[in-house]
């Protein structure tokens, strides 16, 4: 019982918004461009980018908010880049994803030797990091108000735009046309809607969210750019928005679990596990849940795979 | 005084394919121009061009006498020009009011107003007389629903100049009418109509002017009241088509369709079908009528085992069918048209060889050993092309370049080629042209004295009158009554139709 509460109290739950906020933010990214009938793979290089760039505009500007606004017009830049082969060059879009997270990590490596001289990563105490709001009202709340009252803007804003997206997506005429864009856009062009635009706005409205991903984990709470620090969260975010089908609703419950399994091993690292092994655990976790969740949803998908397995043996026996 | 509409020499080729050649003709302020011509004649193509969705290789559009050109729909719609499409272009997902205002939303503070789009649409259905419910998502409704929003839609933009392609193809005679109805007081006041038909009797009925295309050309245009039925096919087929009423026979096979007190339920979970006994012997047709939305979906899905029934039994050759699902319903030998050929009828990227293939991947002799052997599934292709009348180059054509009425035909061939014991047809002759309508009614007779059940749902009454050796007529989910075709009314069907049953007459 005494471990029990060692791991899973009020600290595990700031832990969990904390570990849950780069994925929600750059999943909701994601939730415009899966909308816009896009399969975005390229969420990891653009939040790497963003990352890397926030650090370098915090030391520029020597403010944390200019590093967060420079990290973002990197991805930015990135999405951009991306929408204009996927979309305006038809090129596939899979492909033209993974190159672009392969450059970013490439960059990334490349750019801090050429910067810092250093490999791996840029440490220094000049790094300006995201200040914590203290949120009086929810301090005084207890044991858990103190820790859910002192969080940096970030987190803050990566619940808030939960909702922010939903209303985006599903009640103002920018999101109808980017729903009906990736949905039917022979409907949408017989009206004259411009489904290319829309695309191209969905992406770079992605790459905004990635970009605040990226400055999350570079400036957050850790302030300090490693390589590769994304580690795969991009990638949980693709599978997050396959499961919920872009639904910002049903993407947060997704990135909390992702979340909750993140923080579960980090404390569960203090017991001494073997680290690699642990570190698996919320890729597993998430996927497995992310899984079990849908099974139900999609049974003719897996009855039609269930089906064609048997007509195979069946042919070869 | 210039005409509203008017193309000059208009030319566009896919390929090899001339669908358009040097095509001329105007449209005056104020007209119902109908716009006919065989399956492939090139109608939807030279609309297209008109509205801005494809560019022509040559040729001149004006409006109002000004040459302009049309880049997109854009374009078009901003010059008051809207388009009622033959396939439809509406977002299955979202709803009919939705689909309605696209484009042009009903906004408060920033956001859509979803309550007052809701309203105005329930205000056009009601002024224009088209039913529907403007809260339903599309991809649960019927094709003759999806056909109102795709009208209502245009209307509610208030164009000046309307094409409608194919708009009655999937409405009842009823709906046709009103429809015209609504368009001959629009074009009262001055809008300007473009319609293409395959009911030569509506053409005939409502226009004031006729232009015919055959093979991406024009063979002329004239004012409807020179023209009758024939001289109009002659003009579209240059030969005579007859139309004879078929012979019925009298036979009874044993009964290999039978739904035994089915209920089922529509996608919102409201009762769609109430308690349904039905019986389909080998060699005989029999037909359903009824007001679309009266269940007939509901029943072909339930049927071809895509909609689970609630309740009740479905005996497929005496053996019940246990669960639903489309796989198993073939496999006990069931063919099935289904009424969007689109949707549920056709890979549109594949060719017309893989898309006859389909349902017959595993049997022999189109494969063995689990593989495709083309050379055969091609001849069959072929062979089926040439059966069925479909107009293309050869069996490597993508179905999606093909005309409408082509695909329909696509569709035909591959499920009649079945012979399978039971056919479950769904709007039969949906979009294919008077020559092709008579080839697919003879082999729908000729499949019967081959002695297949055939269950048979059509919008077009005639047609059912025509082939169906008995007649039931649906109403609100139930059969509200079965007609003898060979010597019923209209008005017997209309009562019906609208839910007056028999019992009942008799007691009045
Ligand atoms: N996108 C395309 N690519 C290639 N060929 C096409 C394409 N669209 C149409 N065609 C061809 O152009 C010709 C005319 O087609 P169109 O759709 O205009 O016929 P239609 O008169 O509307 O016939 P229907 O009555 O069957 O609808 C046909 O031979 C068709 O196969
Ligand atoms: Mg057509």
């Amino acid at each position: 019982m005494e471990v029990l509460e060692t791991i899973f109290n009020v600290s595990l739950i700031a832990a969990m918004l904390r570990t849950t906020t780069p994925i929600l933010l750059v999943a909701l990214g994601g939730t415009f461009t899966t909308k816009a009938g896009i399969f975005n793979i390229g969420l990891e290089g653009q939040m790497l980018l963003g990352a890397f760039f926030a650090v370098l505009g915090s030391l520029w500007t020597q403010s944390a908010w200019g590093g967060v606004a420079i990290g973002v017009l990197a991805a930015m830049c990135v999405a951009l880049t991306f929408s204009f082969f996927v979309v305006t060059l038809r090129a596939n879009e899979v492909v033209v994803g993974l190159a672009l997270n392969i450059l970013a990590g490439g960059l990334t490596i490349t750019l801090t030797k050429a910067i810092f001289g250093t490999r791996g990563s840029i440490v220094s105490g000049d790094i300006v990091g995201l200040p914590r709001l203290h949120i009086p009202v929810i301090e005084d709340l207890g044991s858990l108000g103190k820790a859910l009252g002192s969080f940096t803007p970030l987190i803050y804003l990566a619940f808030i735009l939960v909702f922010v997206v939903w209303v985006i997506i599903y009640r103002t005429k920018l999101g109808l046309y980017i729903r009906v864009a990736g949905e039917k856009p022979a409907a949408a062009e017989a009206l004259g809607i411009p489904t290319g635009l829309m695309q191209h706005i969905a992406s770079l409205l992605c790459g905004v969210l990635a970009g605040l991903a990226g400055a999350h984990l570079s400036l957050g709470y850790i302030t300090m750019f490693a390589e590769n620090m994304s580690s795969g969260r991009g990638f949980m975010a693709v599978a997050v928005l396959i499961f919920s089908a872009g639904d910002p609703v049903k993407v947060l419950f997704g990135c909390l679990l992702f979340g909750f399994a993140d923080a579960l091993s980090l404390r569960l690292q203090t017991f001494g596990l073997s680290s690699y092994l642990v570190l698996t655990v919320p890729y597993l976790v998430t996927l497995g849940a992310l899984f079990l969740l849908t099974y139900r949803q999609r049974p003719k998908i897996f009855r039609e795979t269930a089906e064609s397995l048997q007509l195979i043996r069946r042919e070869k026996a | 005084m210039a005409f509203a509409v008017e193309m000059i020499g208009v030319s566009k080729s896919f390929g090899p394919v001339a669908a358009n050649r040097d095509v001329s003709f105007g449209v005056r302020h104020g007209e119902i121009h109908a716009l006919v011509g065989e399956n492939g004649a090139g109608k939807t193509t030279l609309m297209n061009i008109l509205f801005g969705l494809m560019q022509p290789d040559s040729g001149e559009i004006r409006i109002d006498g000004k040459p302009v050109v049309m880049e997109s729909p854009r374009t078009s719609i901003g010059l008051g020009l809207g388009m009622v499409h033959q396939h439809f272009k509406l977002v299955p997902s979202l709803t009919v009011a939705e689909n309605m205002f696209l484009g042009m939303e009903i906004t408060k503070a920033g956001l859509v107003d979803r309550k007052a789009q809701s309203e105005k649409a329930r205000a056009l259905s009601e002024e224009f007389g088209l039913r529907i419910d403007p809260d339903r998502r599309i991809h649960e409704l019927s094709v003759g629903a999806e056909q109102r929003v795709e009208i209502l839609k245009v209307l509610a933009r208030g164009a000046n100049v309307v094409i409608l392609d194919e708009p009655t193809a999937v409405l009842t005679p009823q709906e046709s009418r009103d429809l015209f109805r609504i368009i001959r007081r629009f074009a009262d006041t001055g809008m300007t109509v473009i319609f293409i038909s395959h009911h030569l009797d509506e053409v005939l009925e409502v226009s004031d002017t006729v232009t015919v295309l055959r093979d991406g050309a024009v063979v002329g245009t004239r004012p409807t009241k020179e023209l009758d039925e024939d001289s109009l096919v002659n003009m579209m087929v240059g030969r005579q088509v007859n139309f004879d009423r078929r012979e019925r026979k009298k036979m009874s096979g044993n009964t290999v369709l039978e739904l035994r007190d089915v209920f089922a339920r529509d996608d919102r979970g409201l009762p769609a079908l109430r308690g349904i006994d039905l019986e389909v012997r080998a060699g005989e047709i029999v037909g359903i009528v009824g007001v679309d939305g009266n269940g007939q979906t509901e029943l072909s899905e339930v049927v071809s085992g895509l909609r689970a029934p609630s309740h009740g039994e479905i005996f497929l050759d005496g053996k019940a069918v246990e669960g639903s699902d489309p796989r198993h319903m073939r496999a006990a030998g069931l063919a099935h048209v289904p009424a969007d050929r689109l949707v549920r009828g056709v890979n549109p990227g594949a060719d017309i060889a893989s898309n006859i293939l389909m349902g017959r991947q595993h049997v022999a002799p189109w494969a063995k050993k689990g593989l495709i052997r083309w050379g055969k599934v091609r001849e069959l292709a072929r062979e089926l092309m040439q059966r069925f009348d479909i107009r293309a180059k050869d069996e490597h054509v993508a179905v999606k370049t093909l005309s409408g009425g082509n695909m329909q035909k696509v569709v035909v061939a591959r499920e009649f080629s079945q012979h399978m014991p039971l056919l479950l047809i769904d709007q039969p002759t949906r979009g294919v042209d008077i020559g092709a309508m008579e080839g697919i009614h003879d082999e729908i007779i000729r499949r019967r004295d081959a002695g297949a059940a055939i269950l048979l749902i059509s919008v077009q009454i005639d047609e059912i009158l025509a082939l169906a050796d008995r007649v039931l007529v649906m109403f609100n989910g139930g059969i509200s009554g079965e007609v003898d075709p060979a010597n019923t009314t209209e008005e017997e069907i209309g009562y019906l139709m609208a839910g007056g049953s028999r019992s009942k007459e008799a007691a009045a």
